[in-house]
């Protein structure tokens, strides 16, 4: 796998603190800024804004399991896929959306330990192409299951309702999106500090040193690939309100591969990699996007540019940034602030 | 029975695509340790430049050769960005490749738009123990055949072919003796893109290609290569020819539906037992 | 005189940990010398800079003519024939240098076993094909990684056996590395002992044999028996 974070390093305690108090603010600060901007931001950008958080929450899942379990993982979208659908079959059945949002991580997460007890066992580029395969044995099931809307795909899911106030413009759902990644962003936080993120730490670095100092890597593996599943569910759920439509055509491989892309580039089993991660490329896609749509321009020129992106950000940044975005800044930084 | 012996026949010609697919990531990642994504884009590249210089009126032939030119050539420029820096990784390798294989969809959808395409190959029906098929599978199976016979003489029995497999064999001792190792597994990486580029061309005729058949042909393709440990060329073909029989099977007495799921199963199954027989086998990539 | 194998002020470090520290050695032409030293000396790195697959630090090396190596651990191609690896160890010398028959004269006990896959012999027919293979390359001077490395002593016997005859006979220099320091000492006449990475003593084999520090470290505490 690429580089990970090495645990070696550790600054002296008091700078350690400041750095620590420093990111704190940072964050707090972001949040808020975040808070403030959807009502600032013309519709065609809210939908932008929307996506971008909930890309950013199944990211900072993906970016765990690769960072902290080591892991790739090239069918994150399955996930996103049963969230959505779990979200949305249950509202189209009547059931509340805020419960049909709260079943979506929990089933997603189930999936993902039942999945997860056997692949795991695999390594490297055998569980990339394993999880590859579950999602596209779980996107030819969906085409398949005509309970489930079949290719076409299944419609009329209402729109998410919290207290009895229907969400029915874009700014509620800026708002759940935002909220969903904060919580995704918190327990992502608190695991990488506790006990476990450290155990995980050791399991990446070396397995066979971490067995044999007693990390229980297995049953630690098992539950970050369950987590990172449940942040996708409650993304995925999320959408399916959002959308109100959803189809398998929705979720393809290329998606999966969108969220390592933004994992890897942001950097791996950090909070801050996968929320940069996200927003850079969302926004180089966009603004692609924006130029390619111009008159003029091929009705084909929005996918070349988007591919070609995901591509060459990719490639680059696997071969010459390897820890990715976040960590090499903070180290360039870091060498400018301490010269 | 005539249509079981139907089934079987399309199913070796549908499983030769697999077999050449899967050797080109076995020809790879046994010199270079990198599982190469960007294999079904090969297959893809190869068979959209053949339907275009077929459509520009060249003949039948020479516009396949040029194809598979095509695909050995794509192969060798993802082998230079995947493997030309030194001191890569084959897991950021294999990274690499994922991205190439992304911006070969650019490049596709560039030059040949995203629609499906096709074009013909031998045409008319064939009949084979009271089976009729299109006669086009019959060229694949004639063509795959002899393609494996002569990879294993040039595995066995040529200087390079040799050294190719000592690269596999044993990394440092081929530095011993002075082989090049970055510079074979470059020639892997032609290699293997040149199967690739014969699976795509060979295939196309009875399965139209999109630019994103690509996730299809690789997932199969490394589902019959996984069967011989990603190491053995003769494995992934046994591994390819059952695949494609299963799913042929499947789809005929299945109805159509669940074929890819037979192919899926299958190498999920095999992958696990496999892990359980080694325990959990060291990080490679 | 200069020798086949010049080293000057030799320096190799691996990410930072110095593993050899200014190592002055040479091998005459016609001469077979010694190195000896205990595990982690640094001998296989020298092995390795001599043979161009590791890159020093600052020093010079100078190797007139060929030079070509049987490597610790002998490195065979497990699966491959005993004949190919043979051929593959003239890779360097085109098509006409892959001919194996002059190795079979050379090394008869491999003419029987040149189909058998060279994983599945035992170790001292394995050392046998390395020492083949590397004579494929048509070396002037052979550097031999651990001769005599888990193999029983009647099997060392004959692998020097025929290590002698290509020296005297055929005139190869040979550099020769080994923790049997009595068996290099006695087959060698000049000799280096390495420690952590530098140059101990270096001098006569006999008188090497005879030093207190070198019977003590390397020769199991007893005076080496005169020859
Ligand atoms: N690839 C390597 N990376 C880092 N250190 C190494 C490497 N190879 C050898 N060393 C270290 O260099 C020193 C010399 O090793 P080596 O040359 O193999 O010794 P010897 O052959 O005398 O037993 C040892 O301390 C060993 O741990
Ligand atoms: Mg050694």
């Amino acid at each position: 796998m690429t580089e990970r974070t090495h645990p070696g390093t550790v600054p002296d305690r008091p700078a350690r603190r400041r750095a620590g108090r420093g990111r704190r603010w940072a964050l707090a600060g972001l949040a808020l800024g975040t808070l403030a901007l959807p009502p600032l931001l013309p519709e065609r950008h809210l939908a932008t804004f929307v996506l971008l958080l909930l890309a950013a929450t199944v990211t900072v899942g993906v970016s765990l399991l690769m960072g902290y379990a080591g892991q790739v993982s090239l069918g994150q979208a399955s996930f996103y896929a049963i969230g959505a659908y779990t979200a949305g079959l249950l509202a189209v059945h009547g059931v509340p959306p805020l419960v049909g949002l709260a079943l979506a991580p929990l089933i997603a997460a189930a999936a993902a330990v039942l999945l997860g007890a056997p692949l795991l066992r695999l390594r490297g580029h055998h569980l990339a192409f394993a999880t590859l395969a579950v999602q596209l044995i779980l996107l030819s099931l969906l085409a398949q299951a005509d309970w489930a809307g079949g290719a076409i795909g299944l419609q009329g899911i209402p729109r998410l309702s919290l207290f009895g106030v229907e969400l029915r413009e874009d700014l509620g759902y800026a708002y759940a999106a935002w909220f969903v990644l904060a919580v995704a962003v918190l327990i992502a936080r608190n695991v990488i500090e506790s006990r476990a993120g450290r155990g995980l730490r050791a399991a990446a670095a070396s397995e066979t040193a971490a067995a044999a100092s007693g990390v229980a890597v297995g049953r630690y593996r098992l539950a970050v690939f369950a987590l990172s599943a449940a942040f996708a569910g409650l993304a995925g759920g999320v959408y399916a309100f959002y959308l109100g439509y959803l189809a398998p055509g929705s979720f393809p491989v290329l998606l999966s591969i969108e969220y390592v892309v933004m994992a890897v580039v942001g950097g791996l089993g950090t909070i801050a990699g996968p929320l940069v991660g996200a927003t850079v490329i969302i926004l180089l896609v966009q603004v692609l996007n924006t130029l390619g749509t111009q008159p003029g321009m091929p009705d084909y020129a929005p996918s070349v540019l988007s591919y070609a992106v995901y591509a060459l950000v990719l490639v680059i940044c696997v071969l010459f940034l390897p820890r990715g975005l976040v960590p090499a800044l903070r180290s360039r930084v870091g060498r400018v602030v301490r010269p | 029975m005539s249509d079981l012996i139907g089934y079987l026949l399309t199913g070796l010609g549908i499983g030769a695509g697999f077999a050449l697919v899967g050797s080109g990531l076995v020809a790879i990642y046994r010199v270079t340790r990198v599982v190469n994504f960007a294999q079904g884009a090969f297959a893809v590249l190869a068979a959209m430049l053949t339907s275009s210089l077929l459509g520009a009126g060249l003949p039948h032939g020479v516009a396949e050769v040029g194809g598979v030119v095509l695909g050995a050539l794509a192969g060798l420029i993802v082998g230079v960005i995947a493997i030309g820096r030194p001191g890569t990784s084959p897991g950021t390798s294999l990274i690499v490749t994922l991205g190439l294989g992304v911006l070969a969809y650019a490049v596709e959808v560039l030059i040949w738009g995203d629609q499906p395409r096709s074009f013909p190959g031998v045409s008319g029906v064939a009949e084979v123990g009271g089976a009729r098929l299109p006669a086009h599978y019959l060229l694949i199976l004639a063509v795959t055949a002899p393609v494996f016979l002569v990879m294993a003489w040039f595995f066995a029995r040529t200087d390079l072919g040799r050294a190719l497999s000592a690269c596999a064999s044993n990394r440092y001792a081929a530095q011993v003796v002075g082989i090049d190792v970055r510079r074979m597994g470059l020639l892997a990486f032609a290699i293997g893109g040149a199967l690739g580029g014969l699976a795509g061309v060979l295939t196309t005729p009875v399965q139209q290609v999109t630019f994103d058949s690509d996730v299809t042909l690789i997932v199969n393709g490394f589902a019959a290569a996984v069967l011989g440990g990603l190491t053995r060329p003769m494995v992934a073909l046994a591994g390819g020819l059952l695949l494609g029989v299963a799913q042929t099977l499947a789809a005929g007495y299945g109805g159509g539906a669940y074929q890819m799921e037979v192919a899926l199963v299958l190498m999920l199954t095999v992958m696990i037992i496999q892990a359980a027989r080694t325990g959990p086998v060291p990080e490679t990539a | 005189m200069t020798g086949v194998i010049e080293v000057r002020d030799l320096v190799v470090r691996y990410s930072g940990a110095t593993a050899l520290d200014g190592i002055d050695l040479t091998v005459h032409e016609n001469e077979m010398v010694a190195l000896i030293g205990a595990n982690g000396a640094g001998k296989s790195t020298l092995v390795k800079v001599l043979s161009g697959l590791l890159r020093p630090e600052s020093g010079t090396i100078t190797v007139a003519g060929r030079l070509s190596q049987v490597p610790e651990g002998r490195e065979m191609f497990p699966d491959l024939s005993v004949d190919d690896n043979l051929r593959l160890g003239g890779w360097r010398n085109g098509r006409k240098g892959r001919d194996t028959t002059a190795i079979y004269d050379l090394l008869p006990d491999l003419a029987p076993i040149r189909a058998r896959k060279a994983g599945a012999l035992s170790g001292g027919q394995q050392q046998m094909v390395a020492i083949g293979r590397a004579l494929m390359a048509r070396p002037d001077v052979l550097v031999v990684d651990e001769l005599s490395l888990g193999l029983a002593p009647l099997v060392v016997a004959a692998l020097v056996d025929h290590l002698r005859f290509l020296h005297t006979e055929r005139g190869l220099a040979v550099l020769l590395i080994e923790q049997n320091a009595r068996l290099a000492l006695d087959l060698c006449r000049r000799a280096y002992v390495l420690e952590a990475g530098r140059i101990a003593l270096h001098g006569p084999a006999r008188e090497l044999s005879r030093d207190p520090r070198v019977t003590a470290a390397y020769l199991g505490g007893h005076v080496a028996v005169p020859r």
